[in-house]
């Protein structure tokens, strides 16, 4: 889904959707730079997955597509949490939390296992 | 999501395009705004439009990904909303419904009378063709019907017989019999009033499996020929003449000729075995003594009763009562010979409303009621089509904008839906009331219902009325929805901006609101004939003041069987009536007010028995053998009590009794009617009987004398013309006659004696018992008080029908005009004569409303002159004509609102309507 120092897991580009609109409703191309912007240029979308993705989302019941203007005018359709969107993104954010958390513990740990004395 | 999103999502799908289109402009969006972004970055266009198509990838992949998941989106969007009906849809109907008055109250009226009768006729029909038994485990009591070639008290015997067996049956128990007695009730030596009684089993109790609610029900030994005689009583007769006394067990009261001991009060409810309030032993033993049969008893025969053994089947047990029944007849020492059994569901053995025949009217009924329905939502559906007409301007907007027909539709019958179901409730509430008005009146009519009738809707009923109102909201919304989005969008649209051909409204419901208008007309003028009637049989002229009059038939409880008495052989009770009748008078006369009272078969104003005679010299009617006049037996002094003028000839005497040659007296529509006015002094008269062996044979009786001429005294005769019919009057003592009735003249308020009536005639014979006792006025009133009811009924059809022909020609008009508005302007604009232009309007449904009239007007001729039995007099024709006049004046009114909404219309306006 990501490319560059891709390997992360799948869902992820979902729960990344849903925190993104946690701010407020916003347009595929909106999306795609707040994540880009926010994880300095490491996590870069892949546009190609992002779009099907939101359609798949949408039909979840996750986020709905409303078309609205832009600041220049542009005809866009916006997109915006629903209340599952909302508890799906809650759900998934501390599930994420443990993930992240355990991983880190995994990586940063300095004291070889047994085995390995 | 609330209601507000709903609107706004529902305006959005209006406008919405095609996935393709909407996937396409998003991608577009997307690939603008990183070529911006791009270029910005110091990019040429080229460069960065190339770079963005880039960093999207496969774009027809995605686009086709994306357009397929939008387009399952939709479809799935779309089978929610049709399937769900939305907050908004029933928002819509009630604001519609509330916009509309006239329509709803209209509407509503309709549907709620429909499904009134619906539901009433369901309940009824399914109450009388499919009874269930309010008993624990109901559907297994059964009855037990006895066929024999011979009847009377050799029938009763082979039931002693068959009852003896019944021990010998494994797969019925508890059975056991029963028969009714009419029987005095004396509480306290007050007055006695006439009650039935049944006389039934002990088992009668056991199968019901209701304990009393006070002290013990009949047990066997109360059963034993010789024990002391017991009553158990019913709830209602315990409050009513005990007034709820807990120590009412115990106590004895006089039941004809007994005293009898109360040993038990019966739970509120309880009627076993068919709507009775009292309960003595059926004493079996004495069933098979001639002195006890219900002949001489003056009881209703017997019935049989039982409970299928559990583990059995219906089926089983038919075999095995009718191999009983075989093995009684082929032994039997007493009567049982010829004997045969047949089980059957003990409903069936009271009321037997079973077979084809049943399931015809079942069918044949509810079809028709369920007709009406739909005749009825018909009505409701032409107005809410004329209105949806004028509101297609609306509708073809918004179908063009997207909403689907199946939307447009859904929110129609949504609306009409609603309309039902709250005219629906007020129905059910009438129905309610009907039903109990209806078991009232066929309980007024053919004695009281059985106990399984209830004035209540069962559970089925209402789930059939729940069919009837989603039926009425298909028809009322269903069918003005699919007639208005009929047509292809674009060919309204264009019917919208230019004007266009109009929608036709014409065959079936031409036909409908025809039927309506000459239902409207005809039925009031058949219900006056029916008041008339009524009318003229409470208002007939009898010659006398009848008002002043108190009637009551007289009827002696017999002997108990085993008293040795001899009062119940025919000859003893034909004196002892006699001497009761004459002691009855006499005390009567002293009474103070009292100045007559007299005893005759039939009393003035009341149906008179028809008799077939012949006189001297007087030919028959072609094709038949003799003349059918009305004949009353009467006490000596009956004519005298009346006041009755003798016109010729002389009064009864009392030489006149057992007279060898009977002396008649004769009225005066006997001279008009049989003996075209001659004197009918001297003149003999014989009565004619039939008897059918193997071909007819005439019968003919010893010759009476005409020996008085009498005023009309109100002799009845039945037919629908309440007139004096032609009869005689022949002398009798009140033991002489079939039913003795009694008229006593009081002077004063009839009613106000009745009780004093009764406290004398339980002084003089406690076993005297007095039935029907109230205002001679009255004495007929079984005659008129259907006729009272059925008129009443037509009234109030007709008061629908003309509510709905109103309404339909209403809608009619309103669509003529709707269709015509802009034809309206543009001839007024050009200075047509409103005349004409009103002329036009009103054409059709005048064209419809005349027919109607002219239909209508002939029914109400061929009843005027069924009633009548005669010509149709020019006045009648007059009266008919003038009627029909009215009611197209007031079907005419029906016209006026859209007219004068035409009318208003400015002109350029018009030329600016589309509808």
């Amino acid at each position: 889904l990501f490319t560059r120092d891709a390997g992360l897991l799948q869902g992820t580009v979902e729960l990344l959707v849903l925190k993104t609109l946690s701010w407020g409703p916003m347009h595929g191309y909106g999306i795609a730079s707040w994540i880009e912007q926010v994880t300095d240029d490491v996590l870069r979308v892949e546009e190609g997955s992002l779009y099907p993705a939101l359609y798949r989302m949408a039909r979840k019941g996750w986020i709905r597509g409303e078309w609205g203007i832009t600041e220049n005018k542009r005809r866009a359709k916006f997109y915006h949490l629903t209340a599952e969107g909302r508890r799906q993104f809650a759900e998934q954010t501390t599930g994420w939390e443990r993930l992240a958390t355990a991983v880190s513990q995994a990586v940063a740990a300095t004291r070889p296992p047994e085995w390995a004395r | 999501m609330t209601s507000d999103d709903r609107g706004r999502r529902r305006w959005s799908n209006i406008f919405r395009r095609s996935p393709g289109g909407e996937v396409d402009e998003e991608l577009a969006f997307h690939i603008d705004e990183r070529v911006r972004e791009f270029v910005a970055a110091g990019m040429s266009p080229e460069e960065a439009r190339a770079a963005a198509l880039e960093r999207l990838g496969n774009f027809d992949g995605v686009r086709n990904e994306c357009t397929s998941l939008l387009t399952a989106e939709r479809r799935a969007d779309e089978r929610r909303r049709r399937v769900y009906l939305s907050w908004l849809d029933v928002k819509l109907g009630i604001r519609m419904l509330v916009k509309y008055p006239g329509l709803t109250l209209v509407g509503g009226i309709a549907i709620a009378f429909a499904i009134w009768v619906g539901a009433s006729g369901y309940e009824i029909l399914n109450q009388l063709v499919r009874p269930t038994l309010p008993l624990e485990e109901g559907d297994r009591v059964v009855g037990i019907r006895l066929v024999r070639g011979v009847s009377g008290s050799d029938a009763e015997r082979a039931f002693y017989e068959f009852l003896l067996e019944r021990d010998g049956l494994r797969s019925v128990e508890d059975i056991g019999g029963f028969r009714t007695l009419e029987r005095n009730l004396l509480v306290d030596g007050d007055r006695a009033e006439p009650v039935a009684v049944a006389e039934i089993t002990a088992s009668g109790f056991r199968l019901t499996r209701i304990a009393p609610l006070l002290g013990r029900v009949i047990d066997s030994s109360d059963e034993a020929v010789g024990a002391p005689p017991v009553l158990v009583i019913g709830h209602d007769e315990w409050q009513d003449r005990f007034g709820g006394s807990p120590d009412v067990v115990g106590r004895t009261v006089r039941l004809g000729r007994e005293q009898a001991t109360i040993i038990g009060v019966m739970p509120e409810g309880f009627a076993f075995p068919v709507v009775h309030g009292f309960w003595s032993p059926l004493r079996l033993g004495e069933l098979a003594h001639p002195a006890a049969s219900s002949a001489t008893t003056n009881a209703t025969g017997l019935g049989l009763f039982g409970r299928l053994a559990p583990g059995y089947s219906f089926d089983e047990a038919r075999a095995e009562v009718a191999a009983i029944a075989g093995r009684i007849s082929a032994e039997s020492p007493l009567g049982g010979a010829g004997l045969a059994a047949e089980l059957l569901p003990y409903p069936r053995m009271i009321n037997n409303v079973t077979g084809w025949g049943a399931t015809i009217l079942l069918v044949a009924v509810n079809l028709f009621l369920v007709m009406l329905v739909v005749l009825a939502c018909g009505n409701v559906a032409l107005l809410m089509f004329a209105r949806a007409v004028t509101r297609e301007n609306e509708i073809a907007v918004r179908s063009a904008l997207g909403a689907s027909r199946t939307r447009i539709t859904v929110q129609l019958f949504v609306e009409a839906l609603l309309l039902a179901g709250i005219a629906a409730a007020a129905g059910l509430m009438a129905s309610r009331f009907a039903l109990r008005q209806t078991l009232q009146m066929m309980t007024a009519d053919g004695g009281p219902l059985p106990f399984w009738f209830e004035a209540t809707l069962s559970g089925e009923t209402l789930v059939y009325a729940v069919i009837l109102i989603v039926l009425a909201a298909a028809i009322a919304g269903i069918l003005p929805a699919l007639k208005v989005t009929g047509r292809d969008v674009g060919q309204r649209l264009r019917r919208v901006s230019g004007g266009g051909g109009p929608h036709q409204l014409r065959g079936i419901w031409t036909a409908i609101i025809v039927a309506q208008v000459a239902v409207t007309v005809a039925f009031p003028a058949i219900a006056f004939f029916a008041y008339r009637y009524v009318g003229q049989i409470t208002q007939m002229e009898v010659g006398f003041p009848s008002h002043e009059f108190l009637a009551a038939r007289l009827e002696l409880d017999p002997a108990p069987p085993f008293g040795g008495s001899t009062e119940t052989t025919p000859i003893g009770r034909r004196e002892e009536m006699d001497a009761t009748a004459e002691e009855l008078k006499r005390r009567l006369s002293a009474e103070t007010g009292v100045r007559g009272v007299t005893f005759a078969s039939h009393l003035p104003r009341t149906l008179h028995e028809r008799v077939l005679i012949e006189a001297d010299g007087v030919a028959p009617p072609e094709g038949s053998i003799g003349i059918r006049v009305g004949r009353a037996s009467v006490d000596l002094d009956f004519l005298n009590v009346m006041d009755a003028p003798i016109l010729a000839g002389r009064g009864f005497g009392s030489a006149d009794v057992g007279a060898e040659v009977v002396p008649l007296i004769v009225n005066r529509a006997f001279v008009d009617q049989v003996l075209s006015g001659r004197n009918p002094i001297g003149m003999r008269v014989r009565r004619l009987s039939m008897r059918h062996e193997s071909e007819p044979v005439i019968e003919r009786s010893e010759w009476h004398e005409i020996v008085g001429l009498v005023e009309n005294l109100g002799m009845l005769l039945g037919g629908m013309n309440p007139t004096d019919g032609a009869g005689f009057y022949q002398p009798a003592t009140p033991g002489d006659l079939p039913a003795v009735r009694m008229a006593v003249h009081v002077g004063g308020s009839p009613a106000a004696f009745a009780p004093r009536l009764r406290a004398v005639a339980s002084a003089v014979d406690p076993a005297l018992r007095l039935e029907e006792v109230v205002p001679l006025d009255e004495a007929g009133s079984h005659l008129w008080l259907e006729m009272q009811f059925f008129s009443r009924l037509l009234m109030l059809a007709s008061a629908i029908a003309l509510l709905l022909s109103l309404a339909a020609i209403y809608s009619v008009t309103a669509f003529a005009v709707a269709r015509r508005t802009r034809e309206i302007g543009i001839r007024a604009a050009l200075g047509a004569n409103p005349r004409r232009i009103l002329g036009a309007i009103f054409l059709r449904p005048l064209i419809q409303v005349g027919l109607g009239v002219a239909v209508g007007s002939v029914l109400v001729g061929l009843t005027g002159a069924g009633f009548l039995s005669g010509s149709i007099s020019a006045q009648q024709i007059g009266l008919t004509a003038l009627y029909g006049m009215i009611m197209l004046a007031v079907c005419a009114l029906a016209c006026v609102v859209p007219t004068r909404r035409a009318l208003r219309v400015a002109p350029t306006e018009a030329m600016r309507a589309d509808v």
